[in-house]
């Protein structure tokens, strides 16, 4: 038994390529984190991807070796192609997973990221009910980050300077533009930046509260991650509004790479996809045409790796697709 | 004259045989596309709803290809869709573009022959003898197509979970409904039908699969058309769920007609009924139906509900909000999707992914 466990311990990989950021992480048989990394994409996931590679490889020690990869999030089929996923898998699914392992007692998930806010409700470790945000990005990362940009602060302040608010100022939270508008007002006729980003950050968990988590049974106790979970202006608004102490996990901001590792190393894969860290060096770039052979004019992107088109995508008639890899569910 | 009808799921291939039978000159506007959407968008008010945009989209594509008579549904308030014919005619006529305008009324009343008198008086100028004696054929002839298509796409629902290779029901289906579309006698449509099935059936299926029940309810359009909702029911069923829909055109047809109520009918009456315990009255469109659906798949046994429906869709929007109540009390995961014209498809993906693996693991965990 000993003889067979050492054969098949093994390290797996997470990547979760969101709209803002990118997240990777590497964990073993016995779930331990062996390296991390969260870091921007500014837009340019591949370069993010290529990045994270190069850095999580040096935090790692040179015998460690990558026995399954799976990756998640929005550009979730981009970076399976790009690395080479054993898995793809739903960024849904994903945070499910990471958090029913670390706190199995838990009912309800709040997620909030980049573009998307999700809540997710468990009963006895299983996912019931969940909802994310479809038409709207209101109250999502990527508005707290522009709100802090036109204020001049960085988003780290952005929270602990919302704490400081005596009288947090009323802010329409239903939509951005509205918001923005009431914010610009309320600055305007004198109210100062801390009651600003306070009643901003009490908006936001309303709008969050009436629109994604609508009709939805919300019980605790309540996992609260994704990347605006380390703003602790957002984090106790929410508290406050629910009247009950959240749980942030220690790695918050990773929970999708981390269930997309714990996917990957329930599948066990016999031989990994994974390209290997390598790619980090190598020239990775997409390339992207109209096709005109048809009325529905697609946009077809095309990944190249050292020159040579890896993958093909966009095409509805997938008439470009036959020359790539499939990526299996 | 030319006639022209919009798109709206394989709605093309039985308007074109009712046509083409009776000798009517027709042109099929070209596939909803992205250009299609471009059009109607740019010329459709903006808060108007997504099938509005896509159905006129069709029309100036259609009239563009010299198409100069067009034949439209209409139904009454409180659904929008009772504007589309009124609203759709005054944008066309403000571009400048030339046509008549025939409206199907959703009841055969009088004010709806009223409403048609004028255009109908034109039209039998135009139409030769052997256009209307011709038309009871062709119109027997649409019917019995409309019957093969909803035959084949219902087979290929039962088929797509169930299949080895991703994609290949679909790629079945097409060649199945081309074959159907291309019939030009009730002998040759019959022999299309049955190779159509006999082709479906030669996808490659794995039998011990036990696939998900998931309905699909909602807004007829977003329901009835894969390019207004973005291929839902393929996802699903590929996903591996058997997919049911109460909508067809054949449903809404008999309604209008107020034929057949012992049989087709039923169903939805079953669903009305349902509804009562959530609302007093009918909310109109398809709100009172998605309601009842949904109690009503909950009591027989399915996993999971999919609810869709146009952004500001205000029959729908009453029902969403209805729905998370029905969904808890009855038990039944619902999921609503929204759509508008942004590019959301990976979000469909992401949420369908999620809805179908949440169902199994509720499966599993029973």
């Amino acid at each position: 038994m000993g003889a067979l466990q050492v054969l098949i311990m093994g390290n797996y990989l997470g990547i979760d390529v969101g709209s803002i950021t990118t997240k990777m992480v590497v964990i073993n048989e016995g779930d331990e984190v062996l390296a991390e990394v969260y870091l921007r994409n500014n837009g340019r996931p591949l370069e993010a991807i290529q990045q994270g590679l190069e850095s999580i490889s040096s935090r790692l020690d040179g015998e460690t070796s990558i026995d399954g990869a799976a990756t998640t999030g929005s550009a979730r089929h981009l970076a399976a192609y790009l690395v080479g996923a054993d898995l793809v898998k739903n960024e849904i699914t994903a945070h499910s997973i990471a958090v029913i392992d670390l706190f199995p007692e838990v009912k309800t998930v709040f997620e909030i990221g980049g573009q998307d806010s999700k809540v997710i409700l468990l009963r006895a470790g299983v996912v019931v009910d969940f909802a994310m945000n479809t038409v709207c990005a209101a109250g999502t990362g990527s508005f707290l980050d522009q709100q802090a940009a036109r204020l001049g602060i960085s988003i780290e302040e952005f929270g602990t300077l919302a704490l400081k608010a005596k009288h947090p100022v009323r802010v329409a939270g239903r939509c951005t533009v509205f918001a923005e508008t009431d914010m610009i007002h309320k600055q305007q006729i004198g109210h100062s930046i801390e009651d600003i980003v306070g009643g901003l950050c009490d908006s936001l968990v309303k709008n969050y509260l009436n629109n994604v988590c609508r009709g939805k049974e919300i019980l605790s106790p309540i996992v609260f991650q994704g990347g605006v979970a380390a703003n602790q202006g957002i984090r106790k608004a929410l508290e406050k509004e629910l009247e009950t102490p959240l749980i942030v996990p220690e790695h918050f901001g990773l929970m999708g790479a981390m269930g997309a590792a714990k996917l990957v190393k329930r599948v066990k894969p016999f031989r990994t996809q994974f390209k290997g860290f390598e790619l980090s060096r190598k020239s990775c770039l997409t390339r992207g045409f109209e096709c005109s052979e048809c009325e529905n004019q697609c946009e077809v992107v095309e990944l190249l790796v050292d020159r040579e088109v890896v993958a093909c995508w966009g095409d509805l008639c997938e008439k470009y697709r036959k020359s790539s890899s499939v990526v299996s569910q | 004259m030319k006639v022209t009808f919009p798109h709206l799921g394989t709605m093309h291939i039985f308007c074109k045989a009712i046509a083409e039978t009776a000798q009517i000159p027709y042109v099929v506007p070209p596939e909803t596309s992205r250009k299609t959407l471009t059009l109607g968008v740019l010329h459709s008010n903006e808060s108007i709803c997504l099938p509005f945009k896509i159905i006129l989209g069709n029309f100036i594509e259609a009239l563009q290809m010299g198409a100069d008579t067009i034949v439209m549904v209409g139904s009454g308030p409180p659904c929008r869709l009772g504007l589309y014919d009124l609203v759709q005619k005054a944008i066309l006529e403000d571009m400048g573009l030339h046509y008549r305008w025939l409206t199907i009324p959703p009841r055969l009343t009088l004010q709806a022959i009223w409403k048609n008198y004028k255009e109908t008086k034109e039209l039998k100028k135009e139409l030769s003898w052997k256009n209307i004696l011709l038309f009871p054929y062709g119109l027997r002839m649409g019917w019995k197509k409309m019957m093969a298509c909803e035959a084949l796409e219902k087979l290929a629902m039962k088929v797509r979970p169930r299949e080895v290779k991703k994609g290949e029901t679909q790629k079945h289906l097409k060649k199945a409904l081309s074959g159907v579309d291309e019939a030009r006698t009730l002998r040759t449509l019959n022999d299309a039908l049955q190779k159509g099935k006999a082709i479906l059936q030669m996808t490659g299926q794995d039998f011990s699969r036990i696939p998900l029940k998931i309905a699909i309810v909602g807004e007829l359009y977003t329901v009835m058309d894969p390019h207004i909702n973005r291929g839902v029911e393929q996802k699903l069923g590929e996903l591996g769920a058997e997919v049911t829909r109460t909508s067809w055109f054949s449903t809404h047809i008999l309604r209008s007609l107020r034929k057949n109520k012992a049989d087709q009918n039923s169903e939805r009456i079953r669903f009305f009924e349902a509804s009562k315990a959530y609302l007093g009255y009918d909310v109109g469109a398809e709100c009172n139906l998605s309601i009842g659906e949904a109690i009503v798949r909950s009591k027989e046994g399915y996993d999971g509900v999919v609810h869709l429906m146009p952004f500001a869709c205000m029959p729908e929007t009453t029902a969403s909000g209805i729905l998370t109540r029905v969904g808890k009390d009855w038990d039944i995961p619902i999921l609503t999707l929204i759509l508008d014209e942004q590019e959301i498809e990976g979000r469909i993906q992401t949420l369908l992914e999620a809805f179908v693996e949440m169902l199994q693991w509720k499966r599993k965990a029973a």
